[in-house]
């Protein structure tokens, strides 16, 4: 008797689910953060699904940005790409080009989803815009800052600047090293993503025709002043001792400064709660600041770096509606509050910050007042708005090993820029006439 | 000797599964890298455009990619000098009949066991300059902290030890099989006649054991060129300033990163071709001092 109510109730439940499964629009979503993140955002997707019962998504970690993209491409070429994807700032030429995304702002036109586009903080959105057209959403923002060590500070009587220069920072490092107190005086990873801060800090272009917002860049600012004296100050700290080179990696970087080895870092924003905890373990006292400029000029702002959600083209209409709904679900105000306070990265909603602030978030991490900040005062200009290009993860590494050359004392600064600038504008005259014809 | 098929088609009949198999997964890559090769195509291909030869000309007038030969050069003769000596050196002693032999076989033939990708981490961990077991006891005895993955030389020499180590438990295994196998009156032969152990290993031991040396040749020299990704991508992806920057990483980098098609298909035709080469050279030159026995 029993056995038989199991049976029939077994096939009830069966019978529900199949006809539930059904009705589900299915869709799937390739993302690349890796570690903690995975089951964190798989919560976020389980929360959409159970807000949304007539959509399915599917999440699935594809490992870094670089291989996301790769299986993006090969599998939309074959007819199934996944319908959303997450992929790094500096994919996106290649994506507008790759013919396999639809641009978000085209869906939720065609869709009439709303979205208060006023509530979006602009240097977020703007990074993303092209030809006046939104292409994906911003999901994982952030810009460099200084970390640096108070009770290193505090001792030595240092006051660091809220908004240091290059001088500010070159003075104080040479003040904790003659101290003893730290073996170095700051470190950042070798990475290209600084030059690239610094570049628009100083209001220049990183690469010509306006960078590569109003036509394919075929030139790279290599040799501009801007860029002259960002390797100089790097070299000039280098020489003396007082910046340590972790080589290319982030949490070797973040190691050297966790560990007291160096009174400050340069890093992403994203990894402020990380450096929080980290300094309540090795007991000192954290303190933030902007990213340094050069003395003299002008502070303009930062670029927003990290990555986005991209919905793919060929799938049937309800598919890429339901894939809309969820790339604007995402950036909710909930859930971009939930995604800052677990994941560090910004919030990217007016009202978000808004809802913070009246929490007193910011009073309990004063630190992550720094990072809004340096955002909000950011100028909208091009310089800012980051450059395009399709070639940009070349470029990248094509500007380290200058830098690094450079470093190591094998090239001058302007011979290693010269070098480099000729590699990159090639490679950016060989993609326009490839793609843009 | 004459088939005995009694149907002259059965055997092709029975060959179609593997030659299909060849043919989708080999013969039509190859095939379609050469045609790639004479292109320029980024994103896979959607946008691309013939220009000959014009990638191999590139590729040999560009100073990185020279670099990038002249270090795979290094890497690769490193690897298979080093690699063949120290563990024919290991595998002599392995082979000696002490108590516990076949445990200590064991623990040698270990680190092939592990993934590139283990392997490059435990190397990382070894040589962190600063929590690094490897420096730790740099200071300890002789007072400096290199930097081992910073400092372009010492990374490749730091990519080949580890590269080399990671196979010495392949080439063991072979030695190792190759000594067991060695025909005993031989070498009971040559005690008899008074040769010392050093005279037995360079005039017996090593001309007997020449096949397997051969072999041990050849596969390593193709896990040089091919086999070192892995490690690299895990310990110093080709840097800093592309000290470590071998082909096969190059080509990865240009394909997968760049996304330059085209000019990666070329450099794996460059690399087919010499890996190739090489063989054929071997085949020709030792190939013909190397002494099969028994026939």
């Amino acid at each position: 008797m029993v056995r038989r109510f199991l049976a029939v109730a077994l096939a009830l439940v069966f019978a529900t689910g199949l006809a539930l499964g059904q009705d589900k629009i299915k869709i799937t979503f390739w993302h690349a953060m890796g570690g903690w993140r995975v089951p964190f955002i798989e919560r976020m997707v389980q929360d959409f699904n159970l807000t949304h019962p007539w959509i399915e998504v599917t999440v699935e970690y594809k490992g870094s940005y670089t291989d996301t993209l790769n299986a993006a491409l090969a599998a939309a070429r074959a007819g199934a790409g996944p319908h959303v994807f997450h992929s790094f700032e500096v994919g996106t030429q290649l994506l507008v080009d790759s013919g396999i995304i639809v641009p978000l702002e085209d869906l939720i036109d065609k869709f009439n989803l709303i979205v208060p586009w006023e509530d979006y903080i602009d240097p977020v959105l703007n990074y993303y815009r092209i030809g006046g057209r939104l292409y994906c959403m911003p999901w994982n923002s952030s810009n460099p800052i200084v970390y640096y060590n108070k009770t290193i500070m505090d001792k030595l009587g240092i006051e660091v600047p809220r908004k240091p220069t290059y001088n500010d920072i070159y003075e104080i490092s040479k003040k904790v090293v003659e101290s003893g107190l730290a073996e170095y005086g700051i470190t950042w990873p070798v990475h290209s993503w600084f030059f690239e801060q610094w570049m628009a800090e100083q209001g220049v272009d990183l690469v010509n025709n306006n960078n590569g917002r109003t036509g394919y860049a075929t030139e790279i600012n290599l040799l501009d002043p801007a860029a002259i004296r960002i390797v100089e100050w790097w070299k000039k700290l280098y020489d003396e001792g007082l910046w340590v080179s972790p080589g290319r990696s982030w949490s070797q970087a973040r190691q050297i400064f966790v560990s007291g080895q160096s009174a400050m870092l340069i890093s992403s924003t994203s990894d402020v709660t990380a450096m929080e905890n980290a300094a309540v373990e090795q007991g000192f006292e954290l303190g933030t600041a902007f990213l340094p400029v050069p003395d003299g000029i002008e502070r303009h702002g930062v670029i927003i770096g990290g990555g986005a959600l991209w919905v793919t083209k060929d799938h049937p209409d309800e598919e890429l509606q339901a894939a809309a709904e969820f790339v604007v679900w995402m950036t909710q105000v909930a859930q971009t509050i939930r995604w800052h306070q677990g994941t560090g990265y910004f919030p990217i909603r007016k009202t978000a910050l808004k809802a913070l602030d009246m929490e007193g978030w910011f009073v309990r991490f004063p630190n992550y007042r720094t990072a809004f900040d340096q955002l909000i005062e950011t100028q909208l200009i091009t310089a800012t708005q980051g450059a395009l290009m399709g070639t940009f993860v070349e470029a990248r590494s094509t500007i380290l090993d200058a830098v690094e050359a450079v470093l190591a004392g094998e090239k001058g600064i302007e011979e290693a820029l010269q070098e480099a600038k000729a590699l990159i504008d090639q490679s950016l005259q060989d993609y326009k006439e490839l793609v843009g014809g | 000797m004459r088939s005995r098929f009694p149907n002259k088609w059965l055997p092709y009949l029975l060959l179609l599964p593997t030659l299909a198999l060849c043919a989708i997964f080999l013969y039509y890559p190859v095939i379609q890298t050469f045609r790639l090769s004479t292109y320029r195509a980024i994103l896979m291909g959607l946008h691309r455009k013939y220009v000959g030869f014009e990638n191999y000309v590139r590729l040999f007038t560009s100073s990185d990619y020279i670099h990038s030969l002249t270090i795979t050069f290094i890497f690769a003769v490193g690897v298979v000098v080093l690699g063949l000596s120290i563990s024919l050196a290991i595998a002599l002693l392995a082979n000696h009949k002490i108590r516990g032999a076949r445990f200590y076989r064991l623990l040698l033939i270990w680190p092939y066991a592990l993934s590139p990708a283990v392997a490059g981490s435990i190397w990382l961990f070894l040589l962190n300059p600063t929590a690094g077991v490897v420096n730790y006891f740099m200071k300890v005895l002789f007072g400096i902290s290199p930097d081992w993955l910073t400092d372009g030389r010492l990374a490749l020499l730091a990519v080949t030890i580890a590269a080399m180590w990671k196979n010495l438990g392949y080439n063991i295994v072979f030695f190792l099989a190759g000594l067991q196998n060695l025909p005993g009156e031989i070498l009971e032969a040559a005690k008899v006649d008074g040769a010392g152990p050093w005279t037995t290993f360079w005039r017996v031991t090593f001309p007997l054991l020449s096949p397997t040396t051969f072999f041990l040749l050849i596969m390593n020299l193709i896990y040089a060129f091919f086999g070192g990704f892995g490690l690299i991508m895990v310990m110093t992806e080709g840097g800093p300033n592309k000290a470590t920057n071998i082909l096969i990483f190059n080509l990865y980098q240009d394909a997968f990163r760049f996304h330059k098609w085209g000019l990666a298909a070329a450099q794996s035709v460059i690399l087919f071709i010499m890996v190739v080469a090489l063989t054929l050279i071997q085949f020709r030159t030792t190939g013909r001092r190397v002494h099969y026995g028994g026939q």
